[in-house]
């Protein structure tokens, strides 16, 4: 940079100094630039929030084309405790979830220490094993409908071939749960091998030169190296996941419909039936609130944890 | 051909091109009378038939219509949307037996009185249990309330039978619930064929519409006297367990080892694909049974009303769906949906539907010569069992109560909770919910 602009610059600088020296030591500057992020920020997610909060203490009737809201407290919150479905959906929401991401944890890292290895052909391994987190849910819950089919599913006719009996996959209730879990670690194994791989991928190499050096063996190297070091990628991916899992709705929808009986329920999809099919705004706003609580409250014990983590 | 002056041939062939291809354009604006018009439907297995009578109707009229088609659960939302708006986006409604009453009580659709006094439903179409009318005062489905909507297909379950294994086994149509059973049983065969293949998956109206027939075919009911207002909640009597312990029986025994989570699409399948004896479903799939593309048991199967016990008439559930004007569309397009519905409910439009698939709401289309071609052999006990069709709900919290047995039965069949304990069960949530809805309710001595 040549003297001249440097001196402009710093003329700048000078300049913009007293300017903000005007507007009251830069505060009322930055307000007024940071104001238009911030009226955007409240309008498109603290204002739908507020008015779902405020819905949960209304009950919304119609008549003459017309909507009437009438104050009802906290009877709607006091009522999730006694929605039989909600407690269900409440209890396999968390086996869903941890059982899922525990899985997917488990393949994603073990995939991703696989392939950081391999030197020949790694896009086409990369492609195949990101391949289920590309194809849209609709089209995995046909899949799977098919795949898990009683009467001409794949599973069920290689079984066959074994001369074991056919199976209900979806339709018991001992292995509804299961088939859709078993569904959703299929759908994002590959979300987590990604981010495993780029953490592996990442890692410092002189540390494993001189492991190598000092004779440790493979597994010593993934024990004492590879692990403690991908424990903030672990932990951040474990989050994320979580907090999706939770979510889970399109895979029940499509495959089970929540059933059979409440087997398959899952808060989402109980917030669904409540909200939209039974049209009950008030009392699916309060669910709406609980489960934003649930989803945020989890968010922070795992984030905490890996502040934890990351002090250890 | 002699030139005019400054115009060659290429130039007159040039024009007349374009005068064809505007006129082309242009004739049905001319022949338009009223303003387009946008109904709002669901896919259904009727839908097609229902799209060539549309189509039949712009022919005739020059008069534009768009369809807006949607899942079951989608049109819904989208007819809530749209009528809960400043301005609507759909002119006529085509609404389900599970919903319309909240249509009609919310005040979302217009009578059709009220935008032309002057029209008349034809005395020969199909009332169903009169839900075409609503008195506002009353909050019934009456007919001494205001006309609301014209039907659009009179769909109930039937049931759909085997006539070449009954021709073999010469035997006659079951009319009773013990007749079914055994035919039932008789033809089970699994897995190649089941004696009959029934619907128990949980959906939006799904294992509790197929469970109707069999709950009023044994004399149950939900609520006591819904058009007096009685809303003392009545499922849960020795009627109501006698028909759902059947209902589980035949399943067990006799039906599919994934009942529990059948839906429609599967219990269409297994009868076209041979592997069902007999299905109780709408009447609205017959004409998939003799399409040779779809089909594996062309010309095979029959129809006949749902059983019922000796004493009683069968007791299909209305599973209709009705076409309302929206309260919230200008007067245009108001009287435009009016003037769709008066073309819509003639016999011969009727007859278009029938011809296209569909289920005629006028009965004089069942008198017509069609009714007695083979392939429509399904009309005449359709025609039997229409005056016997129950409407299930006359009140606009309908969903509610519907999600009760949708969740409950289908734990039933799952084997997840005792017959007894699920019809208690429900018979307490529905309680709950028509109390907090200050309905006059109550309820009987728990099983």
């Amino acid at each position: 940079m040549s003297t001249a602009s440097v001196a402009t610059l710093a003329g700048d600088r000078t300049g913009g100094r007293k300017a903000g020296a005007a507007f009251g030591d830069d505060r009322l500057w930055r307000w007024l630039t940071f104001s238009p992020a911030l009226a955007l920020m409240l309008l498109l997610s603290v204002l739908p929030l507020a008015n779902l909060f405020v819905s949960s203490f209304q009950d919304i009737t119609w008549a003459g084309g017309d909507s009437t809201r009438s104050f009802v407290g906290l009877s709607h919150y006091r009522a999730l405790g006694s929605d039989a479905l909600f407690r269900a959906g409440l209890v396999n929401t968390f086996i869903f979830a941890f059982c899922a991401v525990a899985g997917q944890m488990v393949l994603g890292l073990g995939l991703a220490l696989l392939c950081s290895k391999v030197t020949r052909g790694r896009v086409l391994y990369r492609a195949i094993f990101i391949l289920p987190i590309l194809i849209p849910g609709i089209v995995i819950g046909a899949i799977w409908k098919l795949m898990l089919n009683y009467d001409f599913g794949l599973i069920n006719q290689g079984l066959a071939l074994l001369g074991v009996m056919q199976h209900d996959w979806l339709g018991s209730a001992e292995t509804a749960l299961l088939s859709v879990i078993v569904v959703d670690i299929w759908h994002w194994t590959p979300f987590c091998f990604l981010l495993f791989l780029a953490g592996i991928e990442s890692l410092p190499q002189d540390i494993f030169e001189a492991a190598k050096v000092d004779g440790a063996k493979p597994w010593q190297e993934f024990r004492y190296i590879t692990l403690p070091l991908m424990i903030p990628t672990i932990v951040v991916t474990f989050a994320f996941r979580l907090v999706l899992a939770f979510k889970v709705f399109d895979e029940v929808y499509l495959l089970t419909s929540g059933g059979p009986g409440t087997a398959t329920e899952v808060v989402s999809f109980t917030l669904y039936q409540r909200f939209f099919t039974e049209d009950r705004i008030g009392y699916g706003s309060a669910m709406s609130v609980a489960v934003i609580f649930l989803v945020s409250l989890l968010l922070v014990i795992a984030l905490s944890a890996r502040r934890g983590l990351g002090r250890t | 051909m002699r030139n005019l002056p400054g115009i060659n041939r290429r130039h007159a062939l040039a024009g007349m091109g374009a005068a064809a291809a505007t006129a082309a354009t242009w004739r049905p604006l001319w022949a338009q009378t009223v303003a387009p018009i946008t109904i709002v439907i669901n896919q259904s297995p009727w839908f097609d038939s229902f799209r060539r009578t549309v189509e039949r109707y712009e022919s005739e009229t020059g008069n534009r219509v768009e369809l807006d088609v949607n899942p079951f659960a989608g049109s819904l939302e989208k007819q809530r949307n749209s009528v809960r708006a400043n301005e609507g986006q759909y002119d006529i409604l085509i609404m389900n037996s599970g919903w319309f009453t909240e249509m009609y009580a919310g005040g979302f659709v217009a009578p059709i009185t009220d935008i032309d006094p002057g029209f008349k439903l034809d005395p020969k179409v199909y009332t169903l249990g009169d839900t075409v009318y609503y008195n506002a005062e009353k909050k019934t489905v009456t007919a001494d309330g205001k006309l609301m909507s014209v039907p659009v297909q009179p769909n109930i379950p039937m049931l759909y039978y085997r006539g070449d294994l009954y021709a073999e086994a010469g035997l006659e149509a079951p009319a009773t619930f013990a007749e079914l059973e055994e035919n039932a049983r008789r033809f089970h065969e699994p897995p190649q064929r089941y004696g009959i293949v029934q619907r128990g998956a949980r959906g939006p109206h799904t294992v509790a519409y197929d469970f109707y027939p069999y709950l009023y075919g044994h004399g149950g009911g939900i609520f006591r006297d819904q058009s007096s207002g009685d809303y003392t909640v009545t499922l849960n009597s020795p009627e109501g367990r006698e028909a759902l312990e059947y209902y589980i029986r035949l399943a067990r025994e006799a039906g599919h080892p994934k009942t529990a989570a059948m839906d429609q699409a599967e219990v269409v399948q297994s009868i076209v694909t041979g592997q069902a004896a007999h299905v109780m479903m709408v009447i609205a799939a017959w004409s998939q049974m003799d399409d040779p593309n779809k089909s594996a048991v062309v010309d095979k199967v029959e129809w006949a009303p749902p059983p019922s016990l000796p004493e009683l008439p069968t007791a299909p559930g209305l599973g209709h769906w009705l076409a309302g004007v929206a309260h919230n569309v200008p007067d245009e397009r108001k009287r435009a949906a009016v003037e769709f519905l008066r073309w819509f409910q003639t016999k011969e439009a009727q007859l278009t539907t029938a011809e296209a698939g569909g289920i005629p709401v006028h009965a004089a289309v069942y008198d017509e010569p069609i009714a007695d071609e083979h392939r429509y052999r399904w009309m005449k006990p359709l025609a039997q069992a229409l005056p016997h069709a129950v409407n299930i709900y006359q009140f606009p919290e309908a969903s509610e109560v519907i999600a009760v047995l949708e969740l409950g039965l289908n734990r039933a069949i799952a084997g997840e909770i005792s017959a007894v304990e699920s019809l208690n069960g429900m018979a307490d949530e529905i309680h709950a919910i028509m109390d907090k809805h200050q309905y006059d309710t109550s309820q009987i001595e728990p099983l």
